[in-house]
């Protein structure tokens, strides 16, 4: 969207069109002012003729024009202008003034002209020389009349001009001021977190947002839709498979409890061991699906002390039958979550813990309250993760090379997501004495 | 004892039918409810093992109307199921189901569970339990061990009351102070260690274990 201002946008369109108004608007207050400023002017020309006209005396045959200089001197006087005149007999014959300034064509009383090299304006004016009428001409240069029409245009275009720049300033803050409401929409979205599919609440939104906002909503429906029944899907494959592998599982520890020959007794114990993984794979893929931003989650108030206390019992057995010591550290840790992905979590670090600790290994499991928030940790002194590997440990699907085992790699690939689903934070580290391994998950106050 | 097995995955039915008859039940299968509730008015089972996703009338119905029917004492309930909605399990214990398991499970897991659910029931019916060598009578308030008489002083008796009523399930520390506690005093979890440790040295020699799991608690192992 970068450079694709719609301030700028609607400025450019607004341009042409302002200017045309202004232009038009200073035209059309133009004329009708300097309309009367020119006839007065002209009626001034015309009194001047007037007073050339009673100067002229009919002798006769003969037409004499007598003006004294003081008066002509009067007469020409003006502080901007030259004026001229020429009085013409009713043949048109020229008795005084300036000879050739043009009269008016036609019937016309005035006319714009050139004279001398200047612009003049010349009127035309019958004055009564004995039973006819003389012509008498009187021009005048237009210094004035160009001065005071400029002053009309200016002061006619000060106020268009004024209008324009408000108009542009006011289309300028406005369109800021107008798109707040999408601002804050957008603010609105970009606080969500991912996973909120929610529909955006139309009622506050102004009327020209509604269709925005109404086509987010419908995209919004469509995706959470999507993802829901995509995360239905999953879960309910995983949940199908039990069913077949519990009994698959039944029957595998059925054979194992009746006398084997070796080789059979060995395949078997294959057939088991592969029975369980997948079990645990159909678990994890479970709470991966449940996990995923978007899902609908469960959420209530959890005790992760209770939890771990639900669930030592099966894990006790574990720990037994491969001779490790599990021992727990349990204060109240109340959290906001889903009990279901929480005990997931849990047994992946559990699962963990006990899977890679060696014969003798001591495992602890611990829940309490830290200044940072309720945790949830899990410690053992085996092998541990080298400080290169931490990140890699939490890619799906991602083993330590070497390690001994049948893990899939999802472990703690679940537990981050979960972790990051209940706004947690999972930090690994070494265990007590720079031994093992000690993963904890810190769920913030509130 | 007789169970009754509602099951309608049929390898798992004959794999849970095998294993339950190996350990000395006679075992019964149906793969639908509505034959499941016929079954129950009509014949007496000490167990009934139920899976919640039945075609047609599931497993919650089933329940509900062996409940609704059950005139004949208590009759435990073991549920299976697929799901593991915490909701699903709320309404399972809602009807009155005994336990819960969620699929797959380990059989020793299952046999333990049912072992458990015999048991209690049992205990119900009379004043005596066992375990293994070791016998208990609950209105004499007597032991015997290899049917020997066993010495057990009053908070020693009422903490083996406690393990034994909960075999193979860690019993927390908490719970048996609670449960001893009707003696007045306080007691400390030193205490109950005490007791714990006096109780082991009594019932070892005879294989009876009692596990420890720091932090946490005790465990009565099923006797091997």
């Amino acid at each position: 969207m970068a450079g694709r201002s719609l301030r700028a946008h609607l400025l450019r369109m607004l341009l042409p069109p302002i200017a045309l108004a202004l232009a038009i608007g200073a035209l059309v207050s133009y004329f009708p002012t300097i309309e009367p400023a020119t006839h007065a002017y002209d009626q001034a020309l015309v009194d001047i003729g007037l007073a050339v006209g009673l100067h002229v005396r009919v002798m006769q045959t003969e037409y004499r024009f007598e003006l004294p200089a003081a008066v002509e001197q009067v007469l020409r006087t003006d502080r901007f202008d030259k004026i001229y005149y020429r009085v013409m007999s009713p043949a048109g014959l020229e008795i005084a003034g300036d000879p050739g300034l043009p009269a008016p064509p036609g019937d016309a009383v005035a006319h714009n002209t050139i004279y001398n090299g200047d612009k003049v304006r010349v009127v035309s004016v019958q004055s009564p020389c004995g039973r006819s009428t003389c012509t008498v001409l009187v021009g005048e240069t237009m210094v004035k009349r160009e001065r005071l029409a400029r002053e009309l245009l200016l002061q006619s275009i000060f106020p268009e001009l004024f209008i324009a720049i408000a108009t542009l300033l006011i289309v300028w803050f406005g369109v800021k001021r107008g798109l707040q409401p999408l601002a804050r929409l957008s603010d609105e979205i970009k606080s969500r977190s991912a996973g909120d599919l929610r529909p955006i609440d139309a009622a506050g939104a102004p009327e020209e947002t509604r269709p925005l906002v109404g086509a987010l909503n419908g995209l919004l429906t469509e995706v959470s839709a999507a993802s829901l029944k995509q995360q239905r899907f999953l879960a309910d494959a995983a949940h199908q498979l039990r069913t077949p592998l519990a009994g698959l599982r039944a029957h595998a520890e059925l054979a194992l409890a009746q006398p084997l020959p070796e080789a059979s007794r060995a395949q078997v114990e294959q057939v088991h061991q592969a029975t369980v993984r997948t079990a645990r794979l159909a678990n994890q893929l479970l709470a991966l699906a449940r996990a995923e931003p978007g899902a609908r989650s469960l959420t209530s108030l959890v005790d992760l002390k209770s939890l771990v206390e639900g669930e030592a019992d099966l894990w006790v057995h574990q720990a037994l039958a491969r001779d490790i010591d599990l021992g727990f550290e349990l204060a109240p840790a109340p959290v906001e979550g889903d009990a279901f992905l929480l005990r997931e979590a849990l047994a992946n670090l559990v699962h963990n813990a006990l899977e890679y600790s060696s014969r003798g290994a001591r495992v602890t499991v611990r829940t309490g309250r830290s200044e940072s928030g309720a945790f949830l940790e899990v410690e053992d002194d085996g092998p541990g993760i080298p400080l290169a590997e931490r990140a890699r440990v939490l890619e799906r699907f991602y083993r330590v090379p070497g390690t001994p085992g049948t893990g899939s790699g999802l472990g703690l690939a679940i537990v981050r997501e979960i972790a990051a689903s209940h706004g947690a934070t999972l930090a690994i580290n070494e265990g007590m004495g720079a031994r093992g391994c000690r993963v904890g998950i810190t769920f913030p106050h509130g | 004892m007789r169970l009754l097995i509602v099951e309608d995955d049929a390898p798992l039915a004959s794999g849970l039918q095998r294993i339950l008859e190996a350990e000395g039940h006679a075992v019964d299968v149906t793969a639908r409810g509505e034959e499941a509730v016929l079954a129950a008015s009509q014949e007496k089972f000490d167990l009934v093992i139920l899976d919640i996703g039945l075609p047609q009338m599931d497993g919650f119905e089933v329940l509900r109307r062996l409940r609704a029917g059950s005139g004949g004492g208590p009759m435990p309930v073991l549920v299976l199921t697929a799901r593991d909605a915490v909701d699903d399990r709320v309404r399972g214990l809602d009807l009155g189901a005994d336990d819960y398991m969620v699929k797959p499970f380990a059989m020793p897991e299952l046999t333990a569970r049912v072992r458990a659910l015999l048991r209690r029931s049992q205990a119900h019916g009379g004043p005596r339990i066992a375990h293994g060598p070791l016998q208990l009578d609950t209105v004499a308030r007597r032991a015997f061990l290899r049917n020997e008489p066993l010495e057990l002083a009053a908070r020693e008796w009422a903490v083996l009351e406690v393990l034994l009523a909960r075999v193979e399930k860690i019993v927390s520390k908490e719970a048996i102070i609670q449960a001893v506690a009707g003696w007045g005093d306080d007691l400390s979890p030193n205490a109950i260690e005490v007791y714990v440790s006096r109780l082991r040295s009594k019932l070892e020699p005879a294989g009876i274990k009692i596990r420890t799991v720091r932090g946490f608690g005790y465990m009565l192992e099923e006797f091997k």
